[in-house]
C-alpha cells in the first residue's frame, strides 16, 4: 500500500534539517573551521527549515483534514518494520509547529548571547541537535524512533546543561556552601549535566523495557498501528492484571523527562547551562517530550477502552486498571504543581524561580490530561478532548510565555552580574522589556485575556469534574503562581536592589536578543485576544488527531463558579504580594535573619522538601556504600585466589616435602602408620 | 551464499604474520615501521569492507574456497565462513584490530623506548607487530571457524600471542600478571576442549557447519549425542570454560589484571575482542550442542548474567586507575552479551552479538583513549589526577563520550540496537503474566542497566569536565588520534545502517534455535 503514503520529502526534513544541521557544524568543527557565524547561521538556518516545513504541514493537515504520513514505508531496520515514518497528525502537527519556531527564537537569540563564548561550535552542534531530536520524537511513526529522538534530547540536555564544564562559580546554581542534612546544595555546571543524564535515564529505562514488553504483546512499534489495535492488546495486557503497571512503566520515561515528582530534582539543577537552553528545555523541548508522549498515549487508551464497551465485563476491567493508572499520574502532576510552585515562592535565584515554575506548569498539563483519563469510565470521547486540547494548550501558551520568561532573565542576570533576584532591581527604565517580563509573567499567573488564563481555566475545569480535591489542588496552585511571579516582577523592575550589587549601567537587549522575548510577550497576548478562533483550531486538533478522530466542539471558555473562584484566587495572591512589598515593605532578608517559624518555613522550603538530600541519602550515598562493599568483596575474591590458594599450595607442597626426606625410618614409621589407619578404618566399616 | 573468488579469509589470518615476520627476517625490514603498520591495517580490514560490499549485493554468507578434509581423521573440514551470526563480530574484529593497528605505532615506540630507557631488553616493534598480527589473525580465525577443532587451535593461538605480549610490554608486574592470565585462561580452554572432546568423538566429526553447494547447514549429528548422567560434566565443562573466558562474576578476577596492565592497544583488543568471543562461543555451540542443558541452566544464567552487570559496574565505580576502571566494565558489559544468550530467544540471541559490536567499537575507544593519556601526558592513568582534560583534548572527550554512549546503549551509538534487542529478548523469555513479574523485571532491568549509565556519566566528569588541573601540550589530530576518531565515527555509521546486517542476523539466530529445538 505505498500509494497510502506521502513522498519522503520535504516532511522528512522537518526533523532531518537540524540533524543535518549538528552534522554539518560537527564535520565543520573537525575541518577546523573556527568561524562563529558559520556556527550560528548554520544552526539557524538549519532550524528555520525544520519551522517552514512544520508550518506548511500544519497547513496541509488542517486545510485538507487529513493526516500526512511520509515514509510510513522507507523500512529502516526490517526485522522489526521499523520505518522512517514522518506523521503529521493533529497533535503532531501543532506540536512540530510550536517547538520548531520557539527553537528559532531562541537560536536567533543564542547567535548573540554566545558571542565569545569559547564553546560556540559545540553549543550550537548540540542545540541543533537538540531541535532535531525533538521533532524526531514528535513526529516518529514508531516507538524506536521516537525513543531515538527521545534519547537524542538527553544527550543534548546534559551537554548543554554541563556547557561550561570548567565550572566556574558564577556559573553555579544554588548558594555556595550551603549544605543540608550533609548534602550538597550548589551543583557545579558538570554535576547538573550528570544529574541531569542519570535522572531521566532511570525513566528512560523504564520506557523502553514497556516500548519492548509492548512489542512482545503487540509485534509492533508502529504507533498507529497500536492505536488500531489497542482494544485487543489493552484486552490481553488487562486479563493478566498488568496493564496499568506496564503504562506506568513505560511512562516513568515521560515522568522523568517532564520533572514530575520524584523525578523533578535534576530539572531544578539544570539552571547551570547558558540561559538561552534554560529557555530551549523548558519551552520547546526536553520537558515538553514527557508530556507530548503522554498527549499522545492517552487518546489511544481511551478510545481503546471505549472500543471494548460492547462486552461490560471487560470494560470494567480494563476501566478499573486504567483508573490506577491515570490516578497515579494525576497525582503525580497535581503534587508536582504543588509543591514546586510552593518552592518557587521563597527561592531567590531568577531562573531557578522559573524551572521551578516549568515542573509546577507541566504538572497542570499531566493533571488536565490524567483527569480525561480518568473520566474514561463515562465512555464520552467529549471528556477526553476537553481533557486533551486543556493539557495541549496549556503546553503552547507556557512554550511561548516560558520561552519569553527566560530570553529576558537572559539579560536581565547579563545586567545584574549575578544570578540572584536580590541583587537585582529597578530594571523598570528598560520599558520593552519590562513591558515584555509583565505580559510573559501575567500569562503565567494566568490573568485574562492573557493566553494563560484560558488554558489554565481548562485545566482546571477539567481536574476539577473528574475530582473534586484534584481540582482544588489546581486553584490553590494557581494562586501561588500569581505569588511567586508578581513577586519576582515586582522585585526585579519595581524595587531597587537589597545588596548594593546591581549598579551596573541599564540598557535594553540588542535588537537581535529583544525581538525573539518580545515578539513572544506579545504572542501570549494575540493568542489570549483571538482565543475563540484558537479554540476552534484546537476543536479541529482533536478531529484530526490519531485515536480521536472525531469533532467535538469547544466553548471556548466556561465561566462558571470555578473560573471565578480560580480568578479570585489569583487576584487575592497578587494584591497580597503588592501589600507586602509596596504597603508594608517587609523586609524579607531581615525578617529571615530572625529565625522562627518564618525561617523555618523559609528553609524547607528554599531546600526544596529536603527531597534533594532524601534522594542522595538514599539512592547516592546508598549506592556508593553498596560500590564499597561489593569492592570489599572483589578483594577479597582476589585474595582467595590469588593469595590463598596458592598459599595454600605451597604449604601443602612444603608438609609433603617435609615427610619425603630420604630416610628410611620415617618411611618405615610412616607406613606402619598408615597400615594402622587402613586397619582401623577396614574394621570399623567391618562391624 | 557467496563463495568469494580468492581465498581471502585465509589471507587475513596468514598474511599479516607472514608479512610481518618478513619485515623482522628480511630487508623489508628498512621500509620501517610505519609501512608495515599500514600494510597490516589494510590485510585485518578486509573482512569489513568485503562484509559491507556483500551485504550491499544481498548476500548473507561469505565462504573461502579452500577447505581442508580432515574427516578420514574424524575432525571434519576445515573451512572458512563469514555467516550473519558471525558476521557483526568479524565488523568488529576487524574495525578494532585494523585501526588499533595504527594506533600501535606511535603507542608502541612509545612504550618500547621507555622500557629500553629503564634498562630493559625487549623484542622491537617488528615483533611486536608479529605477535600483534598473530593475536588479531587468530581472533579472526575463531569467528571464520566452522569446526570445533580449528576454533580451539585459533582460540590457544590468540592466548599464547596474548600472554606474549603482556610479558613483554606489559606494564606493572608484568611477569607474575602475564601467568596470572596464561594459567587462568587455560583453565578455561582445557576446561572447553575436555567438553569438545567429548562431543567430537561421539558425534565422529567436529564440524558445527557443513559448507553445502548452496547454503550452510547446522550440523544435525550432535542431535543424536545423548547428554545425560556423568556425560552432563561435558556441557558443564564447556559452559564453565567459556564463563571463565568471558570473566563473568566469580571467575573474573583475572581480568581486571590482565586489561589494565597489558600495553594499551593489546588492552584495546583483548576487552573489546576477545573475551566475547566466549559469548559468542556460547551461544554457536551452546545452543546446538546442548540446548536442553542451557534451556535448564536459563534461569541460573540470566541471574548471574545480573550480577554480572551490577557487580562489575560497581566495583568499576571504585577504580581510580583508568585502565583497570575500564576492565571491571568490561566485565559488566560481558554480563549484558551473557544475559542476551541465556534469554534462548532470537532476539536476545541477536541482541548479544549485536552488543560484541557495541561493546568492540566503544570498549576500543575508551582503552584507546586510555593510551593518548599514557603517552602523551606522562603516564597518566588515575583518574583522580585528571579533571578538566576536556579543555586539553576537546576531540578526545567528544570521542569518549561516543564511546561511553556505546556502554549505555544511547543512541545514535550502535549500542542502542543491542540493549533494545536484549530487552526484547528478556521480554519474550520472561514474559510477565502477573503483576509480580512485570515488577520484578522492571527492577532487574532498571537497577542493573543504570549501573553503567552511573559509571559511564560520572567517570566522564570525573576525567574530563571540571577545573583542568594541569596545562599540557594542546591535543594535535595525528593518526594516533585519527585512529580512534574513526572506530568512533564507524560506530555511528554502524547505528545508521544496522539494517543491513539485522535479516542475516534473524535468519541465523532462528536457524542455531531452530536446530537446538528451543524455537
Amino acid at each position: 500500500m505505498s500509494g497510502a503514503y506521502d513522498p519522503l520529502m520535504p516532511w522528512t526534513l522537518a526533523w532531518l534539517a537540524p540533524y543535518i544541521g549538528a552534522t554539518v557544524i560537527a564535520l565543520g568543527w573537525l575541518l577546523k573551521v573556527r568561524s562563529e557565524k558559520f556556527y550560528g547561521y548554520t544552526s539557524v538556518l538549519s532550524i528555520l527549515v525544520s519551522s517552514l516545513i512544520s508550518t506548511y504541514a500544519a497547513y496541509k493537515v488542517f486545510s485538507q483534514a487529513k493526516p500526512i504520513y511520509a515514509g510510513g514505508d522507507v523500512v529502516w531496520v526490517p526485522w522489526f518494520n521499523i520505518t522512517l515514518g514522518t506523521y503529521f497528525d493533529g497533535l503532531s502537527a501543532l506540536m512540530s509547529l510550536t517547538v520548531s519556531w520557539i527553537s528559532l527564537m531562541i537560536a536567533i537569540y543564542s547567535v548573540k548571547y554566545m558571542e565569545g563564548d569559547w564553546g560556540y561550535g559545540r553549543y550550537f552542534f548540540f542545540f541543533s541537535f537538540f531541535v532535531g531530536s525533538m521533532m524526531l520524537l514528535v513526529l516518529a511513526d514508531n516507538l524506536v524512533l521516537m525513543f531515538i529522538g527521545w534519547e537524542g534530547t538527553g544527550l543534548c540536555s546534559y551537554a548543554l546543561i554541563g556547557h561550561w564544564y570548567t565550572d566556574e562559580e558564577d556559573k553555579w546554581v544554588g548558594k555556595p556552601g550551603r549544605y543540608v542534612l550533609g548534602t550538597q546544595m550548589f551543583f557545579e555546571p558538570s554535576h547538573s549535566g550528570v544529574r541531569a543524564i542519570l535522572f531521566t535515564r532511570v525513566g528512560d529505562l523504564g520506557f523502553i523495557l514497556g516500548i519492548a514488553i509492548l512489542y512482545i504483546t503487540t509485534g509492533s512499534f508502529n504507533i498507529i498501528e497500536l492505536a488500531s489495535r489497542a482494544p485487543e492488546w489493552m484486552q490481553t495486557l488487562a486479563s493478566k492484571g498488568i496493564l496499568a503497571p506496564l503504562l506506568l512503566i513505560f511512562i516513568l520515561g515521560a515522568l522523568a523527562k517532564s520533572a514530575q515528582f520524584p523525578f523533578h530534582e535534576w530539572l531544578v539543577t539544570a539552571m547551570t547551562g547558558p540561559t538561552p537552553i534554560s529557555a530551549l528545555i523548558h519551552a520547546a523541548t526536553m520537558v515538553k517530550a514527557g508530556i507530548y508522549l503522554f498527549l499522545r498515549i492517552t487518546p489511544i487508551l481511551f478510545t481503546g477502552a471505549l472500543a471494548l464497551k460492547a462486552s461490560p465485563e471487560v470494560f470494567s476491567l480494563v476501566v478499573s486498571q486504567l483508573e490506577h493508572f491515570f490516578i497515579i499520574i494525576a497525582l503525580a502532576g497535581a503534587l508536582t504543581a504543588f509543591m514546586l510552585a510552593t518552592m518557587a515562592l521563597v527561592s531567590d535565584e531568577l531562573k531557578l524561580i522559573l524551572a521551578y515554575s516549568t515542573a509546577s506548569q507541566i504538572g497542570y498539563m499531566f493533571l488536565a490530561a490524567a483527569s480525561a483519563g480518568l473520566l474514561v469510565y463515562t465512555g464520552a470521547i467529549e471528556t477526553l478532548v476537553e481533557g486533551l486540547v486543556a493539557g495541549f494548550s496549556h503546553l503552547v501558551s507556557h512554550a511561548v510565555f516560558k520561552a519569553s520568561l527566560f530570553l529576558i532573565a537572559g539579560w536581565l542576570i547579563h545586567l545584574a552580574h549575578s544570578r540572584f533576584i536580590n541583587d537585582m532591581g529597578g530594571y523598570s527604565t528598560i520599558k520593552l522589556t519590562a513591558l515584555a517580563l509583565w505580559l510573559s509573567g501575567l500569562s503565567l499567573s494566568g490573568i485574562p485575556p492573557l493566553s494563560g488564563f484560558f488554558t489554565k481555566e481548562a485545566v482546571i475545569h477539567t481536574a476539577i469534574s473528574a475530582n473534586t480535591l484534584l481540582g482544588l489542588a489546581a486553584i490553590v496552585t494557581a494562586g501561588l503562581t500569581a505569588a511567586y511571579t508578581v513577586r519576582v516582577i515586582v522585585r526585579v523592575l519595581h524595587l531597587p536592589p537589597y545588596s548594593g550589587h546591581g549598579k551596573h549601567k541599564v540598557e535594553e537587549a540588542p535588537i537581535s536578543m529583544l525581538a525573539p522575548y518580545l515578539l513572544l510577550a506579545l504572542a501570549s497576548l494575540a493568542i489570549g485576544l483571538l482565543w475563540p478562533s484558537m479554540a476552534n483550531i484546537y476543536s479541529r486538533m482533536g478531529l484530526l488527531t490519531l485515536s480521536v478522530g472525531e469533532l467535538v466542539h469547544l466553548e471556548a471558555i466556561v465561566i462558571s463558579g470555578t473560573t471565578v473562584l480560580a480568578v479570585l484566587v489569583v487576584l487575592a495572591s497578587i494584591a497580597l504580594i503588592f501589600l507586602l512589598y509596596f504597603t508594608l515593605k517587609v523586609n524579607f532578608p531581615a525578617l529571615l535573619g530572625r529565625g522562627g517559624l518564618y525561617s523555618a518555613l523559609h528553609n524547607f522550603l528554599y531546600d526544596r522538601w529536603y527531597i534533594n538530600p532524601l534522594v542522595y541519602l538514599s539512592f547516592v550515598n546508598g549506592g556508593a556504600k553498596l560500590a564499597r562493599s561489593v569492592e570489599g568483596v572483589d578483594i577479597n575474591i582476589d585474595l582467595l585466589y590469588h593469595s590463598a590458594t596458592p598459599s595454600t599450595g605451597s604449604l601443602s607442597a612444603w608438609s609433603l616435602r617435609v615427610l619425603h626426606r630420604g630416610r628410611t625410618d620415617y618411611y618405615l614409621a610412616l607406613y606402619l602408620l598408615s597400615a594402622l589407619v587402613l586397619l582401623f578404618l577396614v574394621l570399623a566399616l567391618m562391624r | 551464499m557467496s563463495v568469494l573468488e580468492a581465498p581471502l579469509l585465509w589471507f587475513t589470518i596468514v598474511a599479516p604474520t607472514f608479512i610481518a615476520i618478513l619485515f623482522q627476517a628480511t630487508v623489508l625490514g628498512s621500509l620501517g615501521p610505519r609501512v608495515l603498520a599500514y600494510v597490516s591495517s589494510a590485510i585485518l580490514a578486509i573482512p569489513l569492507f568485503l562484509l559491507a560490499y556483500k551485504w550491499l549485493w544481498g548476500y548473507n554468507v561469505l565462504v573461502d574456497p579452500l577447505k581442508l578434509d580432515l574427516s578420514r581423521y574424524n575432525v571434519g573440514v576445515i573451512a572458512l565462513v563469514v555467516d550473519g551470526f558471525s558476521a557483526p563480530l568479524v565488523v568488529g574484529v576487524s574495525l578494532v584490530t585494523s585501526l588499533v593497528a595504527i594506533y600501535s605505532l606511535k603507542y608502541m615506540e612509545h612504550r618500547i623506548w621507555e622500557l629500553e630507557h629503564g634498562g630493559l631488553k625487549v623484542p622491537g616493534i617488528y615483533a611486536y607487530y608479529i605477535l600483534y598480527n598473530a593475536f588479531s589473525s587468530s581472533m579472526l580465525g575463531m569467528l571464520y571457524s566452522t569446526n570445533l577443532i580449528s576454533f580451539f587451535v585459533f582460540l590457544e593461538l590468540s592466548l599464547i600471542t596474548s600472554f606474549l605480549l603482556i610479558a613483554y610490554y606489559g606494564y606493572g608486574e608484568r611477569l607474575r600478571i602475564a601467568l596470572m592470565y596464561f594459567v587462568w585462561t587455560h583453565i578455561g580452554g582445557a576446561l572447553f576442549l575436555a567438553g569438545i572432546l567429548f562431543y567430537g568423538v561421539n558425534a565422529g566429526t567436529f564440524d558445527i557447519l557443513t559448507v553445502k553447494e548452496w547454503a550452510l547447514e547446522y550440523n544435525k549429528v550432535y542431535a543424536g549425542v545423548k547428554v545425560e548422567g556423568l556425560a552432563l560434566i561435558a556441557p558443564l565443562l564447556i559452559i564453565l570454560g567459556l564463563l571463565v573466558k568471558m570473566a563473568v562474576f566469580g571467575v573474573h578476577m583475572w581480568l581486571p589484571y590482565a586489561h589494565a596492565e597489558a600495553p594499551t592497544p593489546v588492552s584495546a583488543l583483548l576487552s573489546p575482542n576477545l573475551i566475547g568471543i566466549a559469548g559468542y562461543a556460547l551461544a554457536r555451540f551452546g545452543l546446538t550442542l546442548f540446548p536442553g542443558f542451557m534451556e535448564s541452566a536459563k534461569h541460573y544464567l540470566v541471574l548471574i548474567a545480573f550480577i554480572t552487570i551490577i557487580y562489575g559496574g560497581l566495583v568499576a565505580l571504585r577504580q581510580d586507575d583508568f585502565k583497570r576502571f575500564l576492565a571491571y566494565s568490561s566485565i559488566s558489559q560481558m554480563g549484558y552479551i551473557l544475559l542476551g544468550v541465556s534469554t534462548l530467544t532470537t532476539f536476545g540471541v541477536a541482541g548479544a552479538m549485536l552488543h560484541y559490536l557495541s561493546h568492540a567499537v566503544g570498549k576500543a575507544v575508551l582503552f584507546m583513549i586510555a593510551g593518548v593519556f599514557i603517552a602523551e601526558i606522562s603516564g597518566l592513568r588515575s583518574i583522580s589526577a585528571m579533571g578538566g582534560l576536556a579543555r586539553l583534548y576537546p576531540t578526545t572527550a567528544a570521542m569518549a563520550l561516543i564511546g561511553f554512549m556505546h556502554l549505555v546503549g544511547m543512541p545514535p551509538a550502535f549500542g542502542m540496537w543491542s540493549e533494545m534487542l536484549i530487552l526484547l529478548g528478556l521480554s519474550e523469555a520472561y514474559y510477565p503474566g502477573s503483576l509480580y513479574d512485570i515488577l520484578l523485571i522492571a527492577v532487574a532491568v532498571i537497577a542493573s542497566f543504570i549501573v553503567t549509565a552511573f559509571y559511564s556519566f560520572i567517570a566522564m566528569r570525573r576525567i574530563f569536565f571540571g577545573r583542568p588541573k594541569r596545562g599540557s601540550p594542546l591535543e594535535v589530530m595525528d593518526e594516533f588520534k585519527v585512529s580512534i576518531l574513526i572506530i568512533a565515527l564507524a560506530g555511528i555509521i554502524l547505528f545508521l545502517v544496522v539494517g543491513l546486517m539485522i535479516p542475516q542476523l534473524r535468519d541465523s539466530s532462528l536457524e542455531l534455535l531452530a536446530l537446538g529445538g528451543l524455537r
